[in-house]
């Protein structure tokens, strides 16, 4: 490990004004599970300041007002877990960290660095952009906030600019009738990098008719979106095993459209079908 | 509950307190040799910067035993030939306490869970979960 400058401001005022001062050279650090493993690397551009925010108590905790939840992004994964907020309003998200490394990675892992990461595998993050979140970015200049579907421009590379802070991350909550899942394809059950993952959401009216359909594919197109292709078929219809074969194929069908055929599609193709499917299947 | 302070690794240097129950693996958090518990929760002490546990409650493989008396995961481990080379042997016993502490009657995919963040490259696996399923007399006080 290369030698570096630590600080740990104790507000995010102190931490946004260390990142305008120390610049190209500081790397913000949370949970560590991703930016300790890189700090042992000996590549050139390994960070040179480590501006360590744990300690920053507003940065943290799961709140609710009305009809949203808010979640601080230096929440771990195990506290995202054992919410009652998460597990009522937001349950594919749940569902979705339950899968995240291991119970040590998940007791120090955070929502926060999940995003920031912007690793294609994010497992937080499909789950996210099908609720609706939105983040907001705090800089020693001001504040902004962003809808995450428009946060990420291409793996490991946001929007944020340099200096600029997560400090919030914000979704409505799922209404009752909506049913959620989130499915994930690894090479292991637990330490497993996702190879490809699907978020739902699914509202049925009174007949059994769905009134809205979100599909996230994970790890599988260039940025996450909601592919609207796919959810366009559902809308308006019963929901059959006919329908929901015929969404993972358009799913498929899109992906292959972004990434062309290459070694791997001989089985993303089918399986990422396969996995939307069963995630329509899972909103019951 | 007692502390022991623990080997972290900061700056490319390793201060060596004559700590060496926490044993150094992949140095990645994939193996969990290196497991402790901070706050009562099981952590890979690779990916704990060493400022990072001031003020922070750490306990090691150390402050498992009560002096000569070993915890009653230890001497399960023992009882069910649990440990083959051993190295895995001391993250293995902080994840299962961590689960035993917040879950006194695990299952068994509560407890493969648990210990998932663990590998054994002696793949004693089975062991390892049987001495967690059949602890006896875990105190449950903290």
């Amino acid at each position: 490990m290369k030698p570096f400058e630590y600080y740990s401001p104790q507000s995010v005022a102190e931490a946004c004004a260390l990142l305008a001062q120390l610049g190209s050279g500081a790397k913000i650090l949370a949970g560590g599970t991703d930016v300790l493993v890189e700090l042992r690397k000996s590549a050139d551009d390994v960070a040179s300041s480590i501006i360590d925010i744990t300690g920053i108590s507003s940065l943290k905790g799961i709140e609710e007002s009305s009809n949203t939840i808010v979640i601080k992004p230096l929440t771990t994964h195990t506290e995202i877990l054992r919410s009652a907020l998460v597990g009522t309003y937001a349950p594919l998200l749940k569902t979705a960290v339950a899968g995240i490394g291991s119970p040590q990675i998940r007791n120090r892992g955070t929502i926060g660095g999940n995003i920031m990461n912007a690793a294609a595998c994010a497992d937080t993050v499909p789950p996210l952009i099908a609720l609706g979140a939105r983040i907001r970015l705090q800089s020693s200049t001001g504040d902004r906030t962003v809808a995450l579907s428009e946060f990420f421009t291409k793996p490991y590379i946001t929007v944020a600019q340099r200096g600029e802070l997560l400090v919030e991350i914000r979704f409505p909550k799922l209404p009752s009738d909506a049913r959620s899942s989130f499915m994930k394809l690894g090479r292991r059950n637990a330490l497993s990098i996702s190879r490809l993952s699907v978020a739902a959401i699914l509202t049925r009216d009174q007949s059994g008719v769905l009134t809205d359909a979100r599909i996230v594919p994970g790890a599988s197109l260039p940025t996450w979106h909601r592919v609207s292709e796919a959810e366009n078929l559902l809308i308006g219809h019963k929901p059959t095993r006919e329908l929901f074969v015929e969404a993972g194929k358009k799913v498929s069908d899109i992906m292959i459209s972004f990434t062309g055929r290459r070694w791997s599609t001989e089985y993303k193709e089918p399986v990422i079908a396969v996995l939307v499917r069963r995630a329509l299947e899972e909103c019951h | 509950m007692k502390f022991v302070l623990i080997r972290t690794i900061i700056n490319g240097r390793q201060y060596d307190l004559e700590v060496t129950g926490t044993k150094r693996g992949c140095e990645i958090g994939e193996c969990g040799a290196c497991t402790v518990l901070m706050n009562g929760q099981a952590v890979n002490s690779c990916l704990v910067l060493a400022p990072q546990i001031d003020n922070q409650e750490i306990l090691t493989i150390e402050g498992l035993a009560d002096g000569e008396k070993l915890h009653p995961l230890q001497e399960s481990f023992l009882d069910h030939d649990a440990v083959h080379c051993g190295f895995c042997t001391p993250g293995m016993l902080m994840s299962a306490k961590d689960l035993l502490d917040h879950t006194p009657d695990p299952s068994e995919h509560e407890i493969r869970t648990a210990i998932s963040g663990n590998l054994c490259r002696c793949s004693g696996y089975q062991q390892i979960v049987d001495a967690i399923k059949e602890v006896e007399g875990v105190s449950r006080e903290q």
